[in-house]
């Protein structure tokens, strides 16, 4: 008797017994669709944070400041640090530290901050926004890599900018992709919100309005000032660019470190004229005679964070500034998301393992009687063995497929109902569930051999039972 | 094959504390083609000397000789090879996988014996027909009556050519009627076929008329071996 005939005779005894074959693999499609429905709620749960994180790039970025920032100090109200470390000399940070900063390993790009308020104008409609330099390299990053319309800049020098898509709504301006319709609510009709067509932002021109120091008709009038009129030594400069982008809503997680509402190429911004100091990092870091006031620093994962800071603030001796340096609690938070997601599988593999073991027994044990006949008539051990194997194995398949059919459907309605009940309307769908490749070929390999086990263990116990008995068995 | 040997053979059971000898010392031989009836109470231990032949239980002690070899004390490999190869035993009970069509039962052990799949159905059919089941082969156990059932189960036993047809009661969930065509089945197949056949019935007069030899048991020792001089030939 060939392998084949054993796989054929298990495939066929799995075929004639239609109702106990659907009712034990209905045992393991359960075991199986609670298995997987549980933990892709777990992996969903870690790739939803994760990716909130990574979007949001407050874990994996950091600042070097030419003054040293202590939040917790500042957070307990001891402002005294604060005045000490002004009286202080600033560290110059210099291209050749910029240059340094980007050798360490696990550093993805590290550009100084230039960053300064002005008012822009697009289609007739003004705003005042912080405006951001960023450079070349930044393209392949997050957000940069995904635009919703247009492109990045073509080169660090061009005279173009990036728009965030938010921007333009706060501006009463809505982009619309022809793809999705946008309909405008109540309050933004009210408001006198325009839904524009993207080739009407993308290549047309924005003004971009800052405040200069113009001293040519500043006259210090003495009764000006009395009268609470003065004339102040400022005027506004008009500088002309391209859009050459739009960057893509985004989503509430993001909490952007990269800030900046609209971007423009890292040199041009540097040459656009306005007053030396126009946010706290420029006042944090005044006084430095030379170099910039503070460095961006993207790490390539957030588990690099703690040797990269290691490196800049013991080897190089720089101020840093980070987030998750100052807030370890959040390291204990994600610790504790990894127990949960822990005990979750665990509960849904014991939960899903007993189902499919105590089907597949009790399926077994109730044909003691039918393996007794099979010995009589010449069956061995091996061969009553392998019909087990075969049937239990296949049972473990199928019941893996149909169990990841149900999982992915249960999770689909639980993931609409959670959608549509749960979350505040006009909040970006979240998709709580997530089936990774691993999870889908995990949880066959996992019934399966579950099914084996299970089948395996009555299997060889009933083909060893004393066939006499087996034929007395009822 | 040669002669079946039995020698000295002791099967011992335990119930709890108490060792029960089922088959005590026994010693008989068996002709090849020899139609030989086993009969006693019940208890008497005749099913375990069945059982015993067929390889499905194990001895305590004692010699089987089949074939020149002794398959007491043979591994439970071994003694499978044996219940494939040189025994077909009937039950009163029939033993049939209820969840088989007659047929498939049949192809069972013609699948368990090695037969070629493509000569499994032929060769099934062939054996079916031959106790007298040309229809109704593709029907359950449970749709076939009783006698229909026991020669499913002979075509069964049969199936991988035996040298020795081991009969427990195969009559004693029949009929008379039914029970005199299951035993004239038996009955020819040791008459044409040649088949050494060992009956185990409890029915003294049915044993008389259709074997060649009756042995009595009772607490597992032979205490009649008796040859019957056929030569009425009522059957």
């Amino acid at each position: 008797m060939k392998i084949f005939d054993m796989v054929e005779l298990g495939l066929a005894n799995l075929w004639r017994t239609k109702l106990r074959t659907f009712l034990t693999t209905l045992g393991v499609v359960i075991g199986i669709g609670a298995l997987t429905s549980m933990i892709s709620f777990g992996t969903g749960m870690e790739k939803n944070i994760t990716e909130a994180f990574k979007t949001n790039d407050l874990f994996n970025s950091l600042h070097v400041t030419s003054r040293k920032i202590d939040l917790e100090k500042i957070s307990e109200g001891d402002m005294g640090s604060i005045t000490q470390e002004m009286a202080k000399k600033p560290l110059e940070l210099t291209d050749s530290i910029l240059g340094m900063i980007l050798q360490v390993e696990g550093v993805e790009i590290a550009f100084p901050e230039i960053t300064f308020r002005a008012k822009i104008d697009i289609l007739d409609e003004e705003r005042e926004v912080a405006i951001s330099g960023i450079p070349l390299q930044m393209k392949n990053n997050q957000p940069f890599n995904n635009m919703a319309f247009g492109d990045f800049f073509e080169s660090d020098t061009s005279k173009s900018v990036i728009v965030r898509w938010e921007t333009l709504k706060r501006m009463g301006i809505i982009i619309e992709n022809p793809d999705e319709p946008v309909k405008l609510n109540f309050n933004e009709k009210e408001n006198d919100f325009k839904i524009y067509p993207p080739d009407s932002v993308i290549g047309k021109t924005i003004q971009i309005k800052t405040a200069v120091m113009d001293y040519s008709n500043f006259k210090l009038n003495p009764l000006k000032l009395l009268s609470g009129n003065p004339e102040l030594p400022f005027k506004e400069e008009i500088t002309e660019f391209k859009i050459s982008g739009v960057i893509k809503k985004q989503s509430q997680f993001e909490n952007r470190n990269l800030k900046g509402e609209v971007l423009l190429p890292f040199k041009t911004a540097n040459e656009v004229p306005r007053l030396a100091f126009t946010n706290i990092w420029d006042a944090l870091g005044g006084g430095a005679e030379s170099g910039y006031n503070s460095i961006y620093v993207r790490i390539k994962k957030p588990s690099d964070m703690t040797p990269v800071v290691k490196i800049l603030k013991e080897e190089m001796g720089l101020n840093v500034f980070s987030i998750t340096d100052q807030l370890k609690e959040i390291r204990r938070a994600f610790l504790i998301l990894d127990g949960i997601l822990g005990a979750i599988g665990t509960i849904a593999l014991v939960v899903a393992g007993l189902g499919i073991v105590n089907t597949m027994i009790m399926s077994i044990l109730e044909r003691t009687r039918e393996i007794g006949i099979m010995k009589a008539i010449g069956g061995s051990e091996s061969q009553i063995k392998w019909i087990f194997f075969v049937e239990a194995g296949t049972i473990g398949f199928v019941g893996a497929i149909f169990g990841l059919i149900l999982g992915w459907l249960v999770t689909r309605i639980a993931n609409q109902i959670a959608n549509t009940q749960f979350l505040p309307a006009g909040e970006p769908k979240v998709d709580f569930f997530y089936f990774p490749l691993w999870l889908i070929l995990g949880s066959i390999a996992f019934s399966i051999i579950l099914s084996l086990i299970a089948g395996l263990y009555p299997a060889i116990r009933a083909a060893r039972i004393d066939p006499v008995k087996a034929l007395r068995h009822d | 094959m040669g002669k079946l040997k039995i020698i000295d053979l002791v099967k011992t059971f335990y119930k709890g504390d108490n060792q029960i000898k089922a088959i005590d010392h026994l010693s008989f031989e068996v002709d090849t083609g020899e139609f030989v009836s086993i009969v006693g109470r019940s208890g008497s231990g005749k099913s375990t000397l069945l059982n015993l032949i067929g390889g499905l239980d194990s001895a305590s002690g004692g010699h089987i000789i089949f074939d020149d070899k002794d398959i007491a004390g043979w591994s439970r490999k071994e003694l499978a090879l044996h219940r494939r190869n040189h025994v077909g035993m009937i039950f009163q009970s029939f033993n049939l996988i209820f969840t088989r069509s007659a047929l498939d039962n049949v192809i069972l052990a013609l699948t368990f014996g090695g037969t070629a799949k493509a000569k499994r159905k032929e060769k099934a059919i062939a054996v079916l027909s031959s106790v007298g089941l040309g229809e109704r082969i593709y029907h359950l156990p449970d749709e076939l009556s009783g006698g229909e059932t026991q020669r499913v189960a002979i075509a069964r036993a049969l199936a991988n050519n035996p040298d020795v047809i081991l009969a427990d009661e195969p009559t004693g969930n029949l009929d008379s009627v039914t029970a005199d065509e299951i035993i004239e089945i038996l009955v020819n197949l040791n008459r044409n076929k040649n088949k050494t056949i060992l009956l185990v019935t409890h029915d003294q007069e049915l044993a008389e008329r259709v074997s060649d030899r009756v042995i009595r048991l009772l607490d597992g020792k032979i205490i009649v071996d008796k040859q019957i001089n056929r030569t009425h030939e009522n059957i």
